[in-house]
């Protein structure tokens, strides 16, 4: 027993060592320790001595006790993995299926009590504004803001569109199969900082829309396989869809290898 | 259980159906709030629990009938008891399935009134009229089969082996007919440039059923079954061989864990290719299912399912090693030096070929086969031998590092957003994350179990089995492996469910419920930890009622030590 356990010690270690030297960060460094010793577990059970058998009561006990474990163990090591948050997908999911949930009859009625509410919250500001200060104060409100507003607003706007065009690539998790920016993608689909450069904002939503319109060179198996996904025209909403399609098209990062899009259809 | 009691639990579970789809019709019926677990949850559990049921009975009766066919080939009463008793347990849990069928009809009724009056809708010829068809005639043939035994026997086995092969048939069926509206959540009709909700309103039932993921999905359960049904067997066997107080009891437990773990894992042995086969096909259908899989949400719980399938793949070839224990004669068993090299050999190999020739070229498998063959084609040409020990603990060695490789993530995230460099694997060792090394270890471990299962027969055929005497440390194992294995399939059928996302029917019927995320690891631990506990408590129970040691009594001794190549 005590010499298996040396060996798993000193295997733990040499595996320790050498994923030092190829620079494994820590925590892979503790699972290959791990899986020396539970290779010192596997051969010391191995050789371990017979149990004696038992009956009655005792294996009643023993059963009950075993199941004990197995829960305890499997609830522990479920635990002690890295846990996904669902607050993070939850509000992804709400902004994802509002526009959906808005559609639905339950969504439109919901929607009318909602916009009645808060009529009625400005129909009793607006009455107690008009009693405290007269009718005349009460018509200048819409003239606040001046000439300048709308070149305000539409940079403001700009930006927002912008700003949904970034959260659309979040919402749609487009990150797990392309690389932008250095993040995201597993090789799944090309790399799009220089997109841009290739496609124009039409182009790109084509492509969103219409996943077999135009090939990256390189990906000729993936475009075969239709392995992007022809669901985007059935989730997304038209204005998404030109978001994402305009954030896209401003990313023209010429020292990205971003692969050329062939026109397909 | 009286014949009245099932007869009375089977009329319950149909107008349970019945009621079902007549309520599923009100309209306007709104969902209830179900108390502390929430209405999805509380679906999870009955429908878990509905399919642990479903599966034994489903996946017991196809073992059960082959050890009659043995039993009366060989002419051996082992056989035939180990599947009668088998049987009589498959029956009272047949009341369970019924039962908890119908519970899960009116929870998801009650919980999701809307989307289920729609999905009954879109299946109403299969929930209304095939499926309650195929479910009575299951019934009737199942006690049919049951209460013919002692009648049908000598002349007339044939006749009741024939009853048995027909209500493997029907069960087959009703599984693939229910498989049809539950893949259909996962992978619904689709296709290329039209509107999911659109190509739908044209398709026909056919076209429903048969969707990408129904097929795998066919495959994966059957061979799920009969894994199941062979280690809930090895569990009845171990319970028993605990109480017996004969030691011809006790050589006839043995015997029956014996033969219960190996249809097991004989099963287990392509259980990782059919999931695989079905995980293929759902990316198939739509490519971001796999990263959502494997890289993202549920990334860690594939690293658990790893876990599990390690430990039981070790469990299972210590249950071979402790059975090689007690045959006389078996340290003389001596084995090709090639079975090792080629254990050590086949994960780095692999490997690399499944890199090079990913699947399905089948380039791979003119490298793979060959490399796989060699110690049984070319073994006998190679003069250089190994004992039977050496090579189960060079086995063993691999099953560790099989284990290790199934089990080396791409990062300790729970999600590929929140990677960063402490996390992660250094570029140059992803291929360690990757899917050809993975094939491969799930390879290894095949192949070990594969190669300790040729040393047995080898040892059988040389030695001499003492049955009875097997270390007692074997039966926590064989009831190890049937926890696990139930374990297992909760955890991969909440990873089935999840898969749909915020979807009831992915892309097509939005969850709007707030219960719509993915929960995590740690809380669909206790969930399916807690459900699979009721489930081995109403099996447990099932087996102490239908075969407590008193009911035992008056059986000729089936087995005792004989020399094995006597049989």
């Amino acid at each position: 027993m005590i010499k298996k356990l040396i060996i798993g010690l000193v295997v733990g270690g040499v595996l320790v060592g050498l994923t030092r030297i190829f620079e494994f960060p820590v925590i892979f460094q503790m699972m290959f320790f791990g899986y020396a010793m539970l290779g010192a577990v596997v051969f010391m059970v191995l050789d371990a001595p017979a149990l004696k058998p038992m009956g009655g009561i005792k294996s009643v006990i023993f059963v009950v006790a075993f199941y004990i474990v197995l829960c305890t163990v499997y609830i522990a090591g479920a635990s002690i993995w890295p846990q996904y948050d669902p607050q993070d997908e939850k509000g992804k999911i709400d902004k994802i299926l509002k526009p959906k949930f808005d559609k639905t009859q339950q969504g439109k009625a919901e929607e009318l009590i909602a916009r009645a509410k808060a009529l009625d919250e400005q129909v009793k500001a607006l009455t107690v504004r008009l009693k405290a200060l007269g009718g005349d104060e009460a018509t200048k409100g819409p003239a606040v803001g001046g000439s300048g507003a709308p070149a305000a607003t539409t940079g403001a706007a700009t930006g927002d569109f912008m700003k949904l065009g970034e959260e659309q690539w979040q919402l749609q998790e487009c990150y797990n199969c392309h690389k932008l920016k250095g993040e995201g993608g597993k090789k799944r689909g090309p790399e799009l900082d220089n997109i841009g450069t290739y496609l124009t904002v039409d182009e790109i939503k084509l492509k969103i829309l219409d996943p077999k319109s135009y090939m990256a060179e390189g990906f000729e198996k993936e475009w075969e396989k239709g392995k992007m996904p022809d669901k985007y025209k059935d989730l997304m909403e038209e204005n998404d869809v030109v978001a994402l399609a305009s954030w896209l098209g401003t990313f023209k990062n010429t020292a990205v290898p971003t692969p050329k899009p062939i026109k397909k259809k | 259980m009286k014949t009245w009691q099932r007869s009375l639990v089977a009329a319950c579970a149909l107008l349970a159906l019945f009621g079902g789809v007549a309520y599923a019709q009100a309209p306007g019926a709104s969902p209830v709030d179900f108390p502390y677990t929430g209405n999805r949850t509380a679906v999870w559990i009955v429908a878990q629990l509905h399919i642990l049921f479903a599966a034994f009975i489903l996946g017991a009766p196809m073992f059960v009938v082959m050890s009659e066919w043995l039993g009366y080939r060989k002419q051996e009463p082992r056989y035939d008891r180990l599947a009668k008793e088998v049987t009589k347990v498959t029956v009272i849990l047949y009341s369970m399935t019924a039962l908890t069928g119908g519970l899960f009809i009116f929870v998801l009724l009650a919980t999701y009134p809307q989307f289920t009056t729609w999905f009954i809708n879109q299946f109403y010829l299969v929930f209304a009229v095939i499926y309650p068809a195929l479910f009575i005639s299951e019934t009737i043939l199942l006690y049919l089969y049951f209460y013919t035994w002692d009648a049908w026997k000598g002349e007339k086995k044939s006749r009741h082996i024939a009853l048995g092969v027909l209500l493997n048939l029907v069960g087959l069926i009703t599984l693939f007919v229910i498989n049809g509206p539950t893949s259909f959540m996962n992978t619904p009709v689709k296709a290329e440039g039209v509107s999911p909700e659109v190509f739908l309103a044209t398709a026909s039932l056919w076209d429903k059923v048969a969707n990408y993921s129904w097929m795998p999905l066919n495959l994966h359960r059957i061979v799920g079954n009969v894994t199941f049904g062979g280690f809930v067997a090895g569990m009845i066997a171990a319970y028993m061989y605990m109480g017996a107080k004969k030691d011809e009891e006790r050589a006839y437990y043995d015997w029956m864990g014996f033969v219960g773990n190996l249809i097991g894992v004989g099963a287990m042995l392509f259980l990782p290719f059919m999931g695989y086969l079905l995980a293929y096909e759902l990316c198939d259908y739509d490519a971001s299912i796999c990263p959502y899989m494997m890289a993202d949400q549920l990334s860690m719980f594939f690293e658990m399912q790893g876990a599990m399938i390690g430990l039981m793949f070790l469990a299972s070839n210590y249950y071979i090693w402790l059975s090689m224990k007690r045959i006389e004669g078996a340290d003389k068993v001596r084995m090709t030096i090639l079975a090792p090299i080629v254990m050590v050999l086949l994960p780095l190999v692999m490997t690399k070929v499944m890199t090079d020739y990913p699947v399905p070229d089948p380039m791979s498998l003119a490298f793979l086969l060959p490399l796989i063959l060699a110690p049984f084609m070319l073994g006998r040409f190679i003069p250089y031998t190994v004992s039977a020990r050496t090579v189960i603990k060079v086995g063993f060695l691999m099953v560790v590092v099989g284990d290790a490789i199934w089990l080396t993530p791409h990062g300790f995230v729970p999600t590929g957003a929140k990677m960063v460099a402490e996390l992660e694997l250094p570029s140059d060792w992803n291929f360690l994350a990757l899917m050809p090394a993975k094939n491969s270890a799930a390879f290894t471990l095949v192949f070990v179990t594969v190669v300790n299962y040729v040393i047995y027969n080898r040892a059988i055929r040389q030695g001499t089995i003492v049955w009875g005497k097997i270390d007692f440390v074997s039966q926590f194992v064989l009831i190890f492996l049937a926890f696990s294995s139930i374990w297992t399939m909760g955890l991969m059928g909440a990873v089935r469910s999840l898969l749909r996302k915020y979807y009831h029917t992915y892309n097509l019927l939005p969850d709007f419920t707030a219960e719509s995320f993915t929960p995590t690891l740690s809380s669909s631990a206790w969930w399916i930890t807690g459900i699979t506990v009721v489930f081995f408590a109403v099996v447990s129970f099932a087996i102490l009622v239908t075969l407590r040691p008193s009911d035992s009594k008056g059986h000729a001794p089936e087995a005792s030590p004989v020399p094995a190549r006597a049989k």
